[in-house]
């Protein structure tokens, strides 16, 4: 994922996962390089995104 | 750092290898794309710094690849450059990996230079070599190869190319003698041999990069010197302190100049950037919103549009009446009053589900009749502005103001992850390099930071009356300088430098904006709504035990001694919960038409001062402990009840509103 403040490209693996204080969870992980939230992409649009990517593969382009 | 040093054990039979460079280069790509999944990511010992390691085989052999923290040169300033270099000096890699980036092949080289001037075994990454194709730019990478005498590699690792080079470029590596193919003016050439005849012991840098760090006065290879060479180094220390007095003070002036003459002469005929360059839309815009002259008028224009008319009449005029008015008031709520009276027997229950402070007639109207569409308004304008790339732009903008009360750019994110979620915010103050800067941050968030929903319903309620707005805005802004201004005074030190590499300005991609927006709405639903109903209960509990009507009655001539009527006790109360609840509460007074243009504008003012919540005040005595957390608790208190009481007497005497 790209950081939303100052443009870092990381692995969601990378980032610090939430900071804790918010119950349920803020579905968010803050940028490596720079310590910014950054909400995660939610699950479906993670797999719609894969779907195309797949089909763009398979496509040859 | 010999410390430091002791404290590591590292296997002798694996192989290291560091990647370095500025941040923004693509390092953790390529780190990602050498090790694959299985990576470790803990703090540098001693720091809050985190690096990454991984291991990777290459040529039959292992190797651990570690990602350091983002450097701009060997002659350090923050914490993140001091553990770069740290690894590099402590765990001495086989193989330095230094990334740079194509497009700026001009102002990083000066890194590559020092490194190899370090005697470090270093192979260089011009990365990003798509864009900079894009652009127009040539590089002869075999000449530049010749000249740097290093292997040297073009590479785009996010497109994965050439990172099958790099790996074999690691893998075969054989170190060569250090290399003295720079040379610099025969007068700054005297002063490094005068310093380097001076120096005794082992070291794992070269002489000469040590005497330059010297001559630069780098406090840490200063020690590393002294420990070398106890009895010899007053003696180098002197002659340091003599070419500094020769030199006025402008050594670092002077190195500069040199490596940027020493960079033009490498790069003569290696690089060739087209004749004219021609600057794109987003590069103008981007240089407008740096400069104050046209940065603060293209931020006040963002904040009109964006707050005010966005958040303040659409979302909290048009969407909170549609919603909250005309259907959660008029049609919602008596059909589902009905429904409840009508199936439980129980006033008293039935005054807990649907009564004045009724679960469902006032917490889950607040919640998604009122701070649902203002917090959903809110959240669009953030997640649009955040994927222009503005932020960082706006840190650059306010980093010279920032100074004066003791923070600097980098304490933007911080504040502008304030105007989401104040508690979130606070936590993120651990990032700022300095326990001042954290303080001032703290305080400063707690005091004049409205959190996302309150400062959409204060500008719902305050856009009715734009006078009333603008008092509010100018009260938010004085507060937060002035504190800021007198906090940076009581606690004396220097605000750290602030560099910061900026992305590139862009459109708002509609994708990314929804999926942004939609994850923060969901985060904050989650976070209010429970919180909401369980005010509602405890309210409804004070109610039925006469404590409510007590604690109105108490806090009345409170109230009224900022010229409030009694009814905005019970916003206050609501405030105690959380502030975007009380901010609600007013919102109710304001609809039923209890408070004019001035009791408003003191009774936002107040608020808004206040402690956001409960949450906010633990996080503070987590981060800041005990002590400071209470001091800023009662001082922040003591502010919020004197500015509403002053701004009240103020607007009394001048009758502005």
């Amino acid at each position: 994922m790209k950081c939303g403040y100052c443009g870092h490209e990381f692995e969601e693996s990378e980032g610090k996962k939430g900071c804790g204080s918010c119950r349920g969870g803020c579905n968010s992980i803050h940028c490596p390089n720079c310590n910014y939230k950054n909400p995660i992409e939610p699950a479906l649009v993670k797999k719609i995104r894969s779907l195309f990517d797949n089909t763009t593969k398979k496509g040859g382009v | 750092m010999e410390k430091s040093l002791d404290k590591m054990t590292f296997s002798e039979t694996i192989k290291r290898v560091a990647l370095v460079g500025n941040p923004n280069v693509g390092k953790s790509v390529l780190f990602n794309a050498l090790t694959g999944a299985y990576v470790t990511v803990s703090n540098y010992p001693g720091t809050s710094v985190e690096v990454a390691r991984g291991n990777t085989v290459l040529d039959g052999k292992e190797w651990q690849v570690i990602d350091t923290p983002g450097m701009y040169s060997i002659h350090t300033i923050t914490e993140e450059e001091r553990v770069a270099r740290e690894i590099l000096l402590n765990e001495s890699p086989d193989v330095v990996i230094h990334v740079l980036d194509a497009r700026n092949l001009e102002r990083m080289l000066a890194m590559t230079i020092q490194l190899i001037e370090a005697g470090l075994p270093v192979v260089l990454v011009v990365n990003i070599m798509d864009e900079a194709e894009r652009m127009g730019l040539k590089i002869d990478l075999a000449e530049l190869q010749k000249r740097l005498g290093i292997p040297v590699i073009g590479a785009a690792t996010a497109r994965k190319r050439g990172i099958d080079q790099i790996r074999s470029a690691i893998g075969t590596y054989v170190k060569g003698p250090v290399s003295d193919r720079f040379t610099y003016s025969d007068s700054l050439e005297k002063d490094i041999a005068e310093v380097v005849n001076l120096m005794k012991g082992k070291y794992v840098l070269s002489r000469k990069c040590l005497a330059l760090l010297l001559l630069q006065q780098d406090d840490e290879i200063n020690d590393v010197c002294r420990e070398q060479d106890p009895v010899g180094f007053e003696k180098l220390s002197a002659k340091v302190k003599e070419i500094g007095f020769h030199r006025r003070e402008s050594f670092n002036l002077d190195l500069s100049l040199e490596r940027r003459r020493m960079v033009s002469d490498l790069l003569a005929g290696v690089f060739v950037a087209p004749e004219k360059r021609v600057d794109t839309l987003s590069e103008r815009i981007s240089t407008l919103t740096v400069r104050p002259l046209t940065g603060v008028p293209l931020l006040l224009i963002v904040l009109y549009f964006g707050l005010y008319k966005f958040v303040g009449e659409f979302g909290a005029g048009t969407v909170v009446d549609l919603l909250e008015k005309q259907f959660l008031v008029e049609i919602f709520n008596p059909w589902i009053t009905g429904l409840v009276n009508s199936i439980v027997p129980w006033e008293i229950i039935q005054e807990l589900i649907v009564g004045e402070y009724g679960i469902i007639t006032l917490g889950i109207r607040y919640a998604v009749g009122i701070i649902l569409p203002i917090v959903a308004t809110f959240f669009v304008f953030f997640s649009f502005l955040e994927d222009t790339g503005y932020f960082p732009r706006l840190a650059l903008l306010v980093d010279r103001v920032f100074k004066y009360i003791g923070l600097t750019g980098r304490a933007v994110i911080p504040m502008v992850l304030g105007f989401g979620c104040d508690t979130m915010a606070t936590m993120v103050t651990r990032t700022l390099e300095t326990t001042r800067e954290r303080i001032i941050a703290t305080l400063l968030l707690a005091l004049a930071i409205p959190c996302s929903a309150q400062l959409g319903v204060i500008i719902g309620l305050l856009s009715q009356s734009p006078g009333a707005l603008m008092v509010w805005s100018i009260c938010m802004l004085l507060l937060f300088l002035v504190v800021g201004f007198l906090a940076a005074r009581i606690m004396p030190g220097d605000a750290p430098m602030f560099y910061m590499e900026l992305p590139p300005m862009r459109m708002p991609q509609l994708g990314n904006v929804v999926t942004k927006t939609y994850t923060r709405i969901q985060w904050y639903f989650i976070e209010i709504l429970p919180l909401f109903i369980l005010a509602s209960v405890l309210l409804w509990l004070g109610k039925v035990t006469g404590f409510f009507e007590k604690m109105i009655n108490a806090m009345t001539p409170l109230m009224a001694s900022i010229g409030l009527p009694k009814e905005t006790a019970v916003a206050f109360i609501f405030g105690f919960f959380r502030r975007d609840y009380g901010a609600a509460g007013l919102y109710d007074l304001q609809t039923k038409g209890l408070m004019d243009a001035r009791q408003l504008t003191v009774a936002a003012v107040t608020l808004t001062l206040f402690i956001p919540c409960v949450a906010q005040f633990l996080v503070m005595k987590n981060e800041r402990g005990w002590k400071v957390a209470s001091i800023i608790g009662v001082g922040v208190s003591l502010i919020a009840y004197g500015s509403g009481y002053l701004l009240n007497q103020f607007l009394l005497v001048t009758g502005i509103l």
